[in-house]
């Protein structure tokens, strides 16, 4: 009687241990936030973190997108409005606007974005590759997550933290 | 695996430094042939290095080294004379030894250099015939010749046999220090893994020749004495005592150059760079708090003045702050190494050029104990070397034309080193035909770097300073030495890398100097704070000469560039704002402020608004992203959290050439054109500010039936920044008088700094009702003043008229 007790818990546990792994195999966390009407996501591990808007020091000879740099904790960080580095309007900072500081291996910036939406799991699965009308490698796009209501743009992050002027 | 690494690291570490010194040495022996103290001393380094490298099973290196060693102990013997072409064999030894180094750093085994060749020459200089080489001389007899190189060498020619019973006692040392080594071997055998091929018993090296040098630093001694009586120490018991005890630091040396048993033991520990390095970046943040925490003193001092413990936090503050500078001089020192380390290299170089040159070329180096910081030492070698070549080349001229001159036949150059307050100067001074600005100028317009108008208009300093253009070179062919046109170019790179400054003074047919100003450090500066605008800057303090404060009429335009009177000269000027694209909102005063820049023979006078003031700040990268912004050398965090951006002077200079004449009187951009067209009452827009609740529901009961928009504020900090954001067009302002944070006075003068709101009318309302209030209100651009309490009529009125507010709104 035990040992078909410990067979059954042990193949349960085999189990669920395959399915956890199933899991982090499949899904994906990304975080999404909308800059103008649209919404976007970055993978969430290659998020430093999320803070509120702060003072920052212009920096001259730079795209308009490049809003300067500020200071984190003794670091100098440059800081990129992405509604302007997407082509939309300038617009002023609101109680919903963050400094997303995104990381790649050394490379940091802040990124200001119109407000944040959540968290989001999406399965591998549903994730499409970026449309064809945008071009090769240059994208910054990574990827399009379809969600039950919605589609959700995965931008690169290392395209983002890329110098691009 | 560990241990063997460290022993190797520590062997490389000594290694490199012995062989560094070598070079120098036999430079300076080729000189001073008959120097017996110096040449034995080459001949103990060899030993050392080939007694360590046998240890840790370096064969080639052993190889190589043991017969180096055996012409330098020829020569000691007065066996051999050390003429050029001797040197030239040991030179290239030596190269070779540093190369089988690095590869050994890099792959931790000796392969892969051919050192046969060399081996050979070698053997042929002290007369073997390349593949026998005879029993090395080894350690006991380096140390009676080191310790009595005139009785050793008499006793050579006069052997004296009455001294065998000493010799026993000799052999009995031997005996002794052999068990030690064996002791220590055993040791460190135990310690190293049992699997290390270091401790293994010599292997049988791959050729003859090297199998005796793999033994030789050790087996050999044993049997030296007895084979070579005659070369016995001198028979002194204190003699012998002490030769034991250099025997014993010599062979401990030689055994594990990890154990430096010296008697006049140098109090100093090795230190990994990157501790240090770590170390001076917590230094960087502890003064950018205490930059925080003066200004916060300041604020406090302020705010409560007068109060008992104010005494106390100032005795704090300021015991920190001290202790702050003291402890960043302390570190900085740590990481100074002298410039030696650099200069040494030189004289080696000046002997190959100018036997390659067919120039008679004599080096002097002075103070060379000059200490920097490690980083910059590390930056100015490459910058050294491209002068002191381009002295060789250019500079000195072939022992006929300098004859034919009058001259020496031997050129000199002189390295120097010195302090000069908190900078370091590295003068590079040769005595060749010097520069000629013209020749120069005529150059440089022949190869197109510059325009005939910036040839005439060039000053003699200038014109100098037209061989560190790249792609420039007075050569007229390309050499093996010089003539790319690339090598001051890198001077000059490496150079303003380390903010360091270059100024050459150069006679015809005297000879040129060259000089480098080099900050002492890198990480900390002296900045001088300035304003622009809203925005400020910092410019490092060393490229400062003086500031002047002057008045608008004093600015000349001259062919569309603007410029100043400075005393004599004539000083041009370029905004700070035109450089850095900084948004003129603010009105400018009357006065300006110049902030006159030199570098080398430039000057250039910055205008700014305002000086800030001195701080010491701690220069930040802005990063890969924003690297390579022209002008900005940086950043730095000020005390009170805010980023500064770090002016790059260099790179401002260059810039400020291309700036046309500053627009001083900034262009009425028609902002008041932007009064648009009001179509209907709620075009107009009145700012409340007030700190009273109450206050401010009156006032928009009074004004809500005209139906104007309105917007709040309830101080006049709230109301800056409301006006700061220019989400709002105001057609005028309703200000309360006494408020918290900001005065309405305070606030009024505030506003009217901005161009765009010069003609927005200011109403005051308040309870003040004093002459004198209403004198200041005046004085602060209020235009009207209303009394509290007051009629809503009557408020709506004054507004009405103020805004020429048109009657068929009302409705």
């Amino acid at each position: 009687m035990s040992d078909k007790l410990k067979q059954v818990l042990s193949k349960q546990s085999k189990q669920q241990q395959n399915e956890s792994i199933d899991q982090s195999d499949d899904i994906v966390q990304l975080v999404g936030f909308i800059i103008g009407e649209e919404e976007y996501a970055i993978p969430i591990l290659s998020i430093q973190e999320i803070i509120k808007p702060f003072t920052w020091t212009r920096v001259p000879q730079v795209p308009k997108y490049v809003m300067g740099v500020f200071n984190l904790r003794g670091a100098v960080i440059p800081l990129i409005d992405l509604r302007l580095k997407f082509g939309l309007s300038e617009k002023k900072h609101s109680d919903e606007t963050r400094f997303i500081v995104m990381k790649d291996r050394d490379d940091v910036a802040g990124f200001v974005i119109d407000r944040l939406t959540m968290a989001i799991r999406i399965k591998k699965g549903n994730i499409g590759p970026a449309p064809d009308t945008v071009n090769g490698d240059n994208t910054m796009i990574d990827g399009v997550g379809k969600q039950e209501d919605k589609i959700i743009t995965i931008l690169k992050v290392n395209k983002l933290l890329e110098r691009d002027f | 695996m560990d241990e063997f690494q460290e022993i190797l690291q520590d062997f490389l570490v000594e290694a490199f430094e012995l062989v560094e010194k070598l070079d120098e040495d036999l430079v300076e022996l080729e000189s001073t042939p008959e120097d017996l103290e110096l040449l034995n001393g080459i001949f103990r380094v060899a030993h050392t290095i080939k007694g360590a490298s046998s240890f840790l099973n370096f064969d080639v290196l052993t190889h190589l080294t043991h017969h180096m060693e055996d012409v330098l102990n020829k020569a000691r013997h007065g066996e051999l004379i050390i003429t050029p072409d001797v040197m030239d064999v040991v030179l290239e030894s030596i190269d070779l030894m540093k190369s089988l180094l690095s590869i050994i750093r890099d792959t931790s085994s000796d392969a892969g250099v051919d050192v046969s060749e060399c081996v050979v020459r070698l053997d042929k200089i002290s007369g073997g015939d390349g593949d026998v080489p005879t029993p090395v001389a080894s350690a006991p007899i380096i140390e009676a010749t080191l310790d009595e190189p005139e009785e050793a060498k008499e006793e050579e020619d006069e052997p004296d046999y009455d001294n065998m019973s000493d010799d026993d006692v000799e052999a009995e040392i031997q005996r002794l220090l052999e068990q030690r080594q064996e002791e220590d071997k055993a040791k460190r055998a135990a310690k190293v893994a049992a699997g290390e091929e270091v401790l293994a018993p010599p292997p049988d090296p791959d050729e003859e020749a090297p199998s005796e040098p793999a033994k030789a630093s050790k087996p050999e001694k044993k049997p030296e004495p007895k084979a070579e009586p005659i070369k016995a120490p001198v028979p002194r018991a204190s003699t012998k005592a002490k030769s034991m005890n250099d025997d014993e630091g010599l062979d401990a040396k030689a055994a594990a150059p990890a154990k430096r048993t010296n008697n006049t033991v140098d109090q100093t520990i090795r230190v990994d760079v990157k501790r240090l390095d770590h170390l001076m970046n917590l230094i960087g943040e502890l003064v950018l708090a205490k930059n925080r925490l003066i200004k916060i003193n300041d604020d406090v001092e302020e705010r409560y003045e007068g109060e008992e413990f104010l005494e106390e936090l100032n005795q704090v503050v300021s015991i920190v702050s001290l202790v702050t500078t003291d402890l960043q001089i302390a570190v900085m020192k740590t990481r100074m190494l002298p410039i030696g380390k650099v200069f040494n290299k030189f004289p080696r170089m000046i002997r190959d050029l100018s036997r390659e040159l067919n120039k008679k070329i004599e080096l002097t180096i002075k103070g060379e104990e000059t200490e920097l910081d490690k980083s910059i030492v590390e930056e100015i070698g490459d910058p050294l070397v491209h002068i002191i070549r381009n002295s060789c080349d250019h500079g000195i001229e072939t022992p006929e034309v300098r004859l034919a001159n009058g001259k020496n036949e031997t050129g000199t150059i002189s390295l120097k080193a010195y302090n000069e307050g908190n900078q370091i100067v590295i003068q590079i001074d040769d005595d060749g035909k010097g520069l000629n600005a013209e020749i120069l100028k005529s150059k440089a317009l022949e190869k197109g770097l510059i325009s005939e108008k910036e040839a005439d208009n060039m000053g003699e300093k200038e014109a100098f300073m037209l061989i560190m253009k790249p792609g420039f070179s007075m050569a007229a062919a390309v050499t093996n030495v010089s003539g790319r046109g690339v090598g001051m170019d890198v001077v000059k790179t490496n150079i303003e890398k380390v903010n360091g400054i270059i100024d050459i003074e150069s006679e015809t047919g005297i000879g040129s100097s060259v000089k480098l100003k080099i900050p002492l450090t890198l990480a900390i500066i002296q900045a001088l704070l300035v304003g622009v605008q809203e925005e400020a800057y910092a410019i490092p303090l060393s490229s400062v000469l003086e500031t002047v404060r002057i008045s608008k009429d004093e600015i000349y335009t001259v062919e569309s560039r603007s410029v100043m009177r400075l005393r004599d000269d004539v000083l041009s000027l370029v905004h700070i704002g035109d450089i850095f694209e900084v948004e003129r909102i603010l009105d400018s005063s009357e006065h300006a402020y110049v902030v006159v820049l030199g570098l080398g023979a430039q000057k250039l006078g910055l205008i700014v608004d305002s000086l800030v003031g001195q701080e010491e700040i701690v220069i930040k990268s802005l990063g890969e992203y924003l690297k390579g912004i022209e002008g900005i050398a940086g950043a730095t965090i000020r005390g009170d959290g805010g980023v500064t951006l770090i002016v790059d002077v260099v790179a401002l200079m260059d810039i400020a050439k291309n700036v046309k004449a500053t627009s001083m009187i900034s262009d009425q951009k028609s902002e008041s054109a932007q009064s648009r067209e009001k179509t209907k009452a709620s075009d107009y827009t009145i700012m409340i500010v007030d700190d009273s609740k109450t206050d401010r529901m009156i006032m928009r009961k009074s004004l809500e039936a005209t139906g104007m928009s309105l917007v709040e504020a309830t101080d006049g900090q709230e109301a800056l920044n409301i006006l700061k954001q220019g989400d709002h067009h105001f057609d005028a302002m309703l200000i309360d008088i006494e408020m918290p944070r900001m005065d309405g006075y305070t606030l009024a003068t505030e506003i009217k700094k901005y161009n765009r709101y010069k003609t927005m009318p200011l109403i005051a309302v308040t309870s003040r009702t004093g002459k004198s209030d209403r004198m200041r209100g005046v004085e602060s651009g209020m235009v009207e003043y209303i009394t509290k309490p007051y009629s809503a009529d009557y408020l709506s009125s004054v507004v009405q008229r103020n805004v020429n507010f048109k009657s068929e709104f009302l409705s």
